[in-house]
């Protein structure tokens, strides 16, 4: 079984500030210790590519600049993002890119940065930072993350979250959601990064997209000792 | 900015300095060690105390910021000016933030609020410029770097600049401000000196190998346009010889210029500083390319001064390096090498100084999350953990040992988790034979914990002098 497995890495120098680029060495990882051929391929702003060639997409986190320039290029992908969720391609995308796949994300000042309506979400700039440890129930059970983001993320009836919170903030300050999650596509705003301590969540992303290209049915068992470990910390830490 | 056209200490500032000093003395007796309380004490009774204060001074006073090597630069340039014949005030225990600063005025003066020292030397948080500065009135500010650190205290590296440039703009127009010139996001900052003058420090090296995961470069784009910078040479994270290819910005010349960097060993460098032309040696007691660009900071600082440089290179090889950064302890025949890690960038110099070479290290991380840590620990997966050398051992302790085996777990390497700090040492000794040396990473109040047990088993002096 040596299935390769193509991951994109969208802005992975203009997004790049909070260890998100874990997620994507989990990713290969989890799926080299299952025999695949995980490869990666980064994307920057103005690069061509087609999202309906890979297997997954990632896209994480920024400053405020780079999420200036991110959205203009974004823009210039609205249809071939759009079009490759609907056919099934699966990505994450975490904080700053998960705002701009919403509809729109006005700042604080009122200067509004289009997203690509992926998601029928709209994120408003706010005075106050949600910041801490944050614990929602999931699809893959009890996810864990720390989250810091001043853009409040209000999503549509309708539009399903990703999970709903245990504990911390999510989407915004009172509705008690995070994320949000859209055929294979699955938006968060949880760093850590997410997914090193949640493997179930990984391995989902791993085995939908396997089972796409390739028929894959089910992944062989890890030992996730450790992850579980670290995923209890964060538990059980002070918010 | 209110001027201070007053001052002799009325009788508020001498209430204000009396109370502040009695809380100093209640802290030492209970607990040991400056802190930030007595400083916030006076400044409730008397909000400009620390401006009266320090407008006594006749050398003026110097503001060290930066996200990396405050503590280090502060302590060089101590000893620069303490070798020119200066009496010399600083915070010493890193207690950096404005109400430390205050605290360590206070400590100084006298029950009547005077001040027997001619210069002050303080490193500063960057979130505690603008106040600072405009309390302070310093006459020298040195912006030694800018990475990202613990964002969820500080936020994101622009709004750091920012919050520096805006107490840079706020200056008196005789101030001098020093400034790195290989750190685009630093020297940035000259746009906010309009009045005080800009002197530029800096790294023209050959034969540095960046590590090869070293994805820590914050800030490699034009702060004008965004476009990628071109980069000639590159030291470390986004520090190098940088070009706009728009030509919006292109890296300073600078004065004090470090011409060659020579590790001499694990404890030591050789430095060849060039300023004006000619070539200054320096013997340098501290390793790695990171405490060069402290000292070249330093010497850049003690220029502006109008110092002797010969006089503060020979200042410098009598320098020691500050609490937790490089430290060796010697436990019951063994050597614990102690190294404070904060950031990605810092983690990856003490990587590219201790670790990237092949050899037999045993090596325990300690790594918690105290508010002082920051709580976010997502920054270890941007380390070049996979730079480091296979070792004989990887031990990971701390309240985020997890955490931390898992980022090596993911990096090709297993390491060994005990939880417990206490344990954990005691299995680092039990693994280390007498005679042998192993290297202690830890953040900051891991490295606190650490020096505690440690207290017990081995002569450390006090890190608060």
């Amino acid at each position: 079984m040596t299935s390769s497995l193509t991951i994109a890495h969208l802005y992975p120098v203009e997004m790049n500030i909070y260890g998100d680029r874990g997620n994507v060495l989990t990713l290969v990882r989890r799926a080299e210790w299952r025999g695949f051929m995980p490869t990666v391929v980064e994307v920057g702003v103005g690069e061509r590519f087609d999202p309906a060639d890979v297997d997954i997409l990632f896209a994480g986190g920024g400053q405020d600049r780079g999420q200036v320039a991110v959205g203009l290029d974004l823009q210039s992908r609205a249809d071939a993002l759009n079009d490759a969720a609907e056919a099934g391609v699966v990505m994450l995308v975490v904080c700053g890119t998960y705002q701009l796949f919403g509809r729109r994300f006005e700042t604080l000042e009122g200067h509004e940065i289009p997203g690509i309506g992926l998601f029928k979400a709209d994120t408003i700039g706010s005075t106050e930072r949600l910041i801490g440890n944050v614990t929602i129930d999931s699809p893959w059970g009890p996810l864990v993350g720390f989250e810091n983001h001043s853009g409040q993320t209000t999503l549509d009836p309708g539009q399903f979250p990703l999970g709903t919170v245990v504990r911390g903030s999510g989407n915004n300050a009172t509705d008690k959601v995070e994320g949000a999650i859209h055929h294979n596509v699955h938006g968060t705003y949880l760093h850590g990064p997410v997914l090193p301590r949640n493997p179930a969540f990984a391995d989902h992303l791993i085995l939908t997209a396997l089972a796409r290209r390739h028929g894959v049915d089910k992944l062989e068992p890890l030992d996730d000792t450790l992850e579980r470990a670290a995923a209890k910390v964060v538990m059980d830490a002070a918010r | 900015m209110p001027n201070h056209p007053d001052r002799s200490p009325g009788a508020r500032a001498v209430v204000a300095n009396g109370v502040g000093k009695a809380v100093l003395g209640l802290r030492r007796m209970t607990r040991g060690g400056g802190s930030a309380l007595p400083g916030l004490v006076a400044e409730r009774i008397d909000p400009h105390m620390v401006g009266r204060l320090a407008a006594q001074l006749p050398g003026g006073v110097i503001v060290i910021t930066g996200t990396n090597g405050k503590t280090t630069t502060t302590k060089m340039l101590v000893a620069i000016l303490e070798a020119n014949g200066s009496r010399v005030l600083t915070n010493r225990s890193g207690s950096n933030l404005s109400r430390g600063v205050a605290s360590a005025l206070l400590e100084r003066s006298a029950w009547r609020g005077r001040l027997a020292e001619d210069i002050a030397v303080f490193e500063v948080d960057e979130a505690s410029m603008p106040a600072v500065c405009a309390e302070l009135r310093p006459s020298t500010v040195m912006v030694l770097n800018l990475f990202r650190d613990q964002l969820d205290r500080y936020g994101e590296l622009d709004s750091t600049a920012n919050v520096i440039g805006r107490a840079l703009a706020g200056l008196d127009g005789s101030a001098t401000v020093c400034l790195n010139a290989d750190d685009p996001l630093v020297a940035s900052l000259a746009r906010y000196c309009e009045r005080p003058e800009v002197r530029w420090f800096g790294v023209d090296v050959d034969g540095i190998a960046k590590l090869d995961h070293d994805a820590a470069s914050d800030s490699d784009h034009c702060p004008q346009c965004g476009h990628a910078l071109d980069y000639d040479k590159s030291f470390y994270s986004h520090l190098g010889h940088y070009r706009c290819p728009e030509g919006h910005v292109e890296r300073p010349i600078p004065e004090v210029t470090l011409r060659s960097f020579e590790a001499v060993d694990d404890e030591a460098s050789h430095l060849l500083v060039e300023v004006d032309g000619s070539a200054l040696s320096v013997q340098l007691p501290l390793p790695g390319l990171y405490n060069a660009y402290n000292a070249v900071a330093a010497l850049c600082g003690a220029r502006s001064r109008g110092l002797s440089l010969t006089d503060a290179a020979e200042a410098l090889t009598h320098v020691t390096a500050p609490f937790g950064r490089v430290e060796r302890v010697d436990v019951n025949g063994r050597r614990l090498q102690l190294l404070l890690v904060k950031n990605p960038t810092g983690f990856n110099q003490i990587i590219q100084t201790f670790l990237a070479e092949p050899n037999d290290t045993r090596l325990m991380l300690a790594i918690n999350d105290g508010f002082a840590d920051g709580r976010d620990l997502s920054w270890l997966w941007d380390v070049a953990i996979e730079d480091i050398a296979p070792g004989a051992f990887v031990l990971c302790t701390g309240v985020r040992a997890a955490d931390m085996a898992l980022r090596f777990k993911y990096a090709g390497v297993e390491a060994d988790v005990v939880p417990d700090v206490d344990e954990g040492l005691a299995e680092l000794l039990r693994r280390t034979p007498p005679g042998e040396s192993a290297e202690v990473l830890a953040n900051y109040t891991a490295t606190l914990e650490l020096r505690e047990k440690l207290n017990g088993q081995a002569a450390i002096k006090r890190f608060w002098q």
